[in-house]
């Protein structure tokens, strides 16, 4: 089955499968050099699936949110930041046709301290409040259908997936929150991110309570997003319009696509962590292309007089390029394989403990697949000027 | 065996890798390369949990006083003042700061994005910065309404030349000037100012609770020892920590409570594999390419114990002449990843001799999985 697929990557044969014999002529070397580009482009996956999985943290949370459109201060730079929309807006909002229902998402990052079951010390986490007997507006599960245990008045739904030290995935049945008990009535897995280390959501009024200040009633709740859904039926792009013309230029309108394109972006300017993800995948492109190029470079060595040989019988050079092509790419190919699995082995044990979302996704394998077949076919493009050059009658 | 016998295996060693320049010169080149790779992925292992002390670095104080609940410096929770005026009682102690963070919304006045920044309220007569560009600028400090701004804010803040204003919390404040420290795990943007000023754009706030506290002690007092009396004579609420307390206590932070360690962490143990393989690699291609040689020693009586011993000599060789291109190229990326991140990673000597002993390691690893083929070496049988 193997032989089948790879051979498509290989040069059109006259004969000899010359690509294919010379990479098993020798399988203690075919075994080590497929271990070494292996270790490369499991060093890419790993790099990579970094990068992703910090992208994918970082949008989780709106991803988790279950609307069409949205509505966002139009001062907010990105969603996981205190700025709140006006309250009138609400009833603009509802006012608009063609939308099922708008509700309000409360939400803050700086002012909720949970107090850990594990310590007992005061950390910071991120909550999330709505009103428990309206449509939901988290679709992620463990939310949306536990959101009727919210209607108790001190009861609250935890993030499994938070950072160990919170204690959230332990079985404590009430901590405190910002000094009042809460009871911790179920769990949903969302995951931290950059900022937060832990989620909790809860109902608006035990928000309105235990947010600092002199927010008397839920009317002076900030409300960080207003999640639409829309009539069946109803196109998205034009009550988006229809939203813009009825709200002042304070608030912007996005539909959910729009949403997780906003802070994909915000983190693509801002956060540090692609650039140090790449210059790793980098180095293991570099490495993978020197390892593939010693392989190549012995190899063409040790064979010279052979490829002289094949010239002075009258196999065209262009033959013999695209026979070392192919046998780079197959050489490529036996250390991508069993990189790839052992990258899932990796994700799954480096995202359990550093609660990261790493998933081996078609783009990642395709991406690292490009990379490591374009290492070894450089370094072969590389090498092979020395098969260019044999000259059948100086080798004898 | 006699001496001289046993002197001629490095210069053995020497001849087989000079033998034939090129191929040293590539198993060379893909030593430094993966040296380099350990020293990279060191760097990020070193530089991330430093970005929790640069702050620190370049505060005035001999120890901190802080919340029991401090988490880290972002995240300090917050302590009664009095905690600090009692301390300032205590024998030993020179002086007491407090300094006051808050977080708060940046906007350019002609609009657009509301920003996080961290500000940071202080004393500029007590001169808790070791830094020249805010000592030097005290009189900007001085004014009402005006701050100064760390020149690594992120650019999306727009332009901090002095005499700019910003929206900070919809209060209007001049940018007095800017100073280079370093914004670190504080923000994206970090500004210092005037505790007149803070208090005056944080309404209601006051200086009752105060974020961090630090102390001086007087000349020739032990930092532990006073630490010790102080944490025994303050309620327990608060904690003191010296400075070396403090370091270990943001490096077990990022390095255990975030992700950081064990992301760099991975990458490290990676590093060394890749190291490994590309170290294997070269040595059991050269091994491999000198098999008749070696065969030919055999039948002229070299034993295999012999020939192990000029094949670590060769890989250790190897490993040292990359090495050298490879700790230069090192310091040339800490230099750059300094000037990006203002974080001090620094290659000290102990870190560097960490780095060769373990690629000394690496090269025996590698040599030790290469003898197999040396064995193989049968002198009937290679010609």
């Amino acid at each position: 089955m193997v032989a089948l697929d790879a051979s498509r990557l290989l040069p059109r044969f006259r004969g000899v499968p010359l690509a294919w014999r010379n990479l098993f002529a020798n399988k203690r070397r075919l075994l080590r050099s497929s271990a070494g580009i292996a270790f490369a482009a499991l060093l890419m996956m790993v790099q990579l699936g970094f990068e992703q999985g910090f992208f994918d943290a970082s949008l989780s949370a709106v991803r988790a949110l279950d609307g069409d459109l949205f509505v966002f201060s139009a001062y907010k730079y990105r969603f996981g930041t205190r700025d709140p929309i006006e309250h009138g807006e609400l009833d603009k909002v509802r006012a608009v046709a063609g939308i099922a229902s708008a509700e309000p998402l409360y939400a803050d990052w700086q002012e909720f301290f949970w107090t850990s079951p594990i310590d007992g010390k005061p950390y910071l986490v991120r909550v999330f409040a709505f009103d428990p007997g309206a449509p939901a507006v988290f679709s992620l599960s463990g939310i949306k259908d536990q959101q009727a245990l919210l209607k108790n008045d001190d009861a609250v739904l935890v993030d499994r997936r938070a950072r160990a030290f919170l204690g959230m995935d332990a079985d404590a049945k009430e901590t405190d929150l910002n000094g009042e008990r809460v009871q911790i009535a179920g769990s949903f897995a969302l995951g931290p991110d950059f900022m937060s280390d832990g989620t909790v959501v809860m109902n608006d009024r035990l928000f309105a309570k235990l947010l600092p200040g002199n927010r008397d009633s839920a009317a002076n709740l900030p409300i960080e997003a207003i999640v639409i859904k829309l009539r069946p039926g109803e196109s998205a792009s034009t009550v988006q319009s229809a939203l813009r013309a009825a709200l002042p230029d304070t608030s912007t309108v996005m539909t959910k696509a729009e949403a997780v394109d906003f802070e994909r972006k915000f983190q693509e300017e801002l956060s540090s962590a692609g650039p140090i993800f790449w210059l790793g995948a980098i180095v293991g492109f570099v490495v993978g292309m020197l390892i593939s190029y010693q392989v190549i470079y012995t190899d063409l060595s040790d064979q010279l007089p052979q490829y002289a040989t094949l010239k002075a019988i009258g196999y065209k050079t262009s033959y013999l390029v695209r026979s070392v092509l192919g046998q780079a790419a197959l050489s490529g190919l036996a250390g991508y394989v069993p990189a790839w699995l052992l990258c899932i082995a990796a994700y799954r044990i480096i995202g359990a403990f550093a609660l990261l979302p790493l998933h081996m996704t078609s783009r990642l394998t395709v991406l690292t697949l490009g990379l490591t077949l374009g290492m070894c076919l450089l370094a072969a493009a590389l090498a092979v000027r020395r098969v260019i050059a044999a000259d059948p009658a100086e080798i004898f | 065996m006699n001496l001289s016998f046993l002197l001629r295996a490095p210069v053995l060693a020497w001849r087989i890798l000079s033998h034939e320049k090129g191929r040293a010169v590539l198993a060379t080149t893909g030593v430094f390369i993966a040296i380099l790779l350990v020293f990279i992925e060191l760097g990020f292992f070193i530089a991330v949990p430093q970005g929790g002390m640069l702050v620190y670095d370049h505060l005035r104080f001999d120890l901190l006083l802080c919340s029991k609940n401090y988490a880290f410096q972002a995240e300090p929770w917050q302590f009664p003042r009095a905690r600090l005026s009692d301390a300032a009682k205590a024998p030993g102690v020179a002086r007491v700061t407090p300094l006051y963070f808050a977080g708060a919304k940046w906007q350019e006045p002609r609009g657009g994005d509301r920003l996080d920044a961290f500000v940071i309220g202080f004393d500029p007569a007590a001169d808790p910065f070791a830094v020249a560009d805010i000592e030097r600028q005290a009189p900007a400090l001085a004014r009402r309404d005006t701050m100064l701004v760390d020149n690594a804010t992120r650019s999306i803040f727009g332009p901090i030349s002095a005499g700019t204003e910003v929206l900070l919390d919809n209060h209007k404040v001049t940018i007095g000037g800017d100073y280079t420290l370093g914004t670190g795990f504080l923000g994206m943007a970090v500004a210092v100012m005037s505790e007149a000023n803070f208090f005056r754009l944080f309404a209601p706030r006051t200086a009752e609770l105060v974020n961090l506290g630090l102390i001086t002690l007087t000349p020739g007092s032990n930092p532990g020892v006073a630490a010790d009396a102080l944490a025994k004579a303050l309620p327990n609420d608060v904690q003191i920590l010296t400075r070396d307390a403090l370091k270990q206590h943001e490096d077990k932070y990022w390095t255990t409570r975030t992700s950081v360690g064990l992301i760099f962490g991975s990458g490290l143990i990676i590093s060394f594999i890749v190291g490994i393989m590309v170290l294997y690699q070269t040595l059991a291609t050269q091994i491999a390419r000198h098999l008749p040689q070696f065969a030919t020693l055999k039948a002229i009586g070299y034993g295999d114990l012999y020939l192990a011993a000029v094949v670590m000599i060769e890989s250790a060789m190897i490993v040292l002449v990359a090495f050298v291109p490879a700790a230069a190229a090192a310091l040339a990326i800490y230099a750059q990843l300094r000037s990006a991140t203002l974080l001090p990673v620094v290659l000290t000597p102990t870190r560097l001799v960490a780095v060769l002993v373990i690629t000394l390691l690496m090269s025996a690893a590698s040599a030790f999985l290469s003898l197999s083929n040396l064995r193989r070496a049968d002198p009937a049988d290679v010609f």
